[in-house]
């Protein structure tokens, strides 16, 4: 039995502290999981914590047979997702939504390389906003989480085929929103 | 190659999911179609940018507010059984014992209509089975005190059973979801 599996065992029978020691194992990645789907550092601390207590809720229902990660990035992107959906009736506080997100790489960069990561983060985020909540999830689990696509599916309760085709239209969206970005870019100067 | 089947393609091939013979078919057919290479060079930006994009850091307080909110949700609960059980268990009690009044009642009411056709005389008489009626309930009362704090108990036990009844079907039922 691995750790992790006795600090599930143990959470599932009512021990908070191995609870805990999953949340520090899992914070980074559920955290940005949902910071790539909100686009927002408030919502996105909230909604990982809210990951988590559904997470510890719902831990008899766990498959101990299933990868717990799976299990957990599950939970975080439909809740992520039901929360998108919900935003179309609600107003968002403007500075939330373009707060400045604190990068992991480089502890101590110079200015330059700040103002580049600060403008292709923002680039990044402006364009998974474009996509609709599901396309968004698929394409963050592909990329920062290099999920397979048989893992998105059901972690999404989606068909592989559906998978497929949902990556290929998002990424064609995002290419072409690219390529109007540089031509507007081309034509101001 | 049709484009539409080498546009599906090119996303496989990002993501790994192409054979070796496919991986030729569609470099040939970008290889003569200009369309195809340029939607071909965008993915490929694209790929680039979100594969750099990096890790954001994680609020230090993460595991602390989790288990804050934990704590606070489990309070919560516990508040809420606790206050249904009494609510239930004072509701049990309070029908027993206002019980034997509420049989008396019912009884003065099937009498009603004699007391009517009767008079005054009648009225006399009823104040002295009223007299004998109170000394006889509170003699029941002195006599089934001990009983009815034990009815009272039972009734209270029987609620917070039903409760936990309650709480785990809840629970199940949200498990099942």
């Amino acid at each position: 039995m691995t750790e992790e599996s006795t600090w599930i065992q143990r959470a599932r029978e009512g021990d908070q502290n191995a609870f805990g020691r999953l949340v520090v194992a899992y914070q980074t990645p559920v955290y940005n999981l949902a910071y790539r789907m909100l686009g927002n550092k408030v919502e996105a601390e909230d909604a990982a914590q809210e990951a988590f207590l559904r997470a510890y809720t719902h831990l008899r229902s766990y498959d101990p047979n299933r990868p717990f990660r799976s299990w957990l990035f599950s939970i975080a992107s439909h809740y992520c997702i039901d929360r998108l959906r919900r935003r179309r009736i609600t107003w968002l506080p403007l500075e939330d939504e373009f707060a400045e997100p604190y990068l992991m790489t480089n502890k101590s960069p110079n200015p330059e390389t700040v103002t580049s990561q600060r403008e292709q983060e923002e680039q990044v985020q402006s364009l998974l906003g474009t996509l609709s909540p599901t396309d968004r999830a698929a394409i963050t689990l592909r990329y920062w989480y290099d999920c397979s696509y048989e893992e998105i599916a059901e972690m999404l309760n989606l068909t592989v085929s559906a998978v497929k085709s949902r990556l290929h239209r998002a990424r064609r969206a995002l290419a072409s929103s690219i390529e109007g970005e540089s031509a507007y870019a081309m034509q101001t100067g | 190659m049709q484009c539409k089947q080498a546009s599906e393609m090119m996303s496989l091939w990002l993501d790994g999911r192409l054979e070796s013979t496919e991986v030729a078919l569609l470099d040939a057919h970008l290889a003569e179609c200009e369309t195809c290479r340029a939607e071909w060079h965008g993915l490929q930006a694209l790929d680039s940018l979100l594969a750099s994009a990096a890790t954001i850091e994680t609020p230090v307080r993460m595991r602390v507010q989790v288990m804050m909110r934990l704590e606070r949700r489990d309070q919560a609960r516990r508040a809420i059984i606790g206050g249904t059980a009494l609510t239930l268990g004072t509701v049990a009690l309070a029908l027993l014992l206002v019980a034997p009044a509420l049989l008396g009642l019912l009884d003065a009411l099937g009498i009603a209509p004699a007391l009517i056709r009767g008079g005054p005389t009648t009225l006399l008489h009823l104040l002295d089975v009223g007299e004998t009626l109170g000394r006889t309930y509170i003699g029941l009362i002195g006599r089934l005190i001990i009983p009815l704090i034990i009815l009272g108990l039972c009734g209270m036990t029987s609620a917070l059973a039903l409760n936990g009844l309650w709480i785990g079907a809840l629970r199940r039922l949200r498990a099942s979801r």
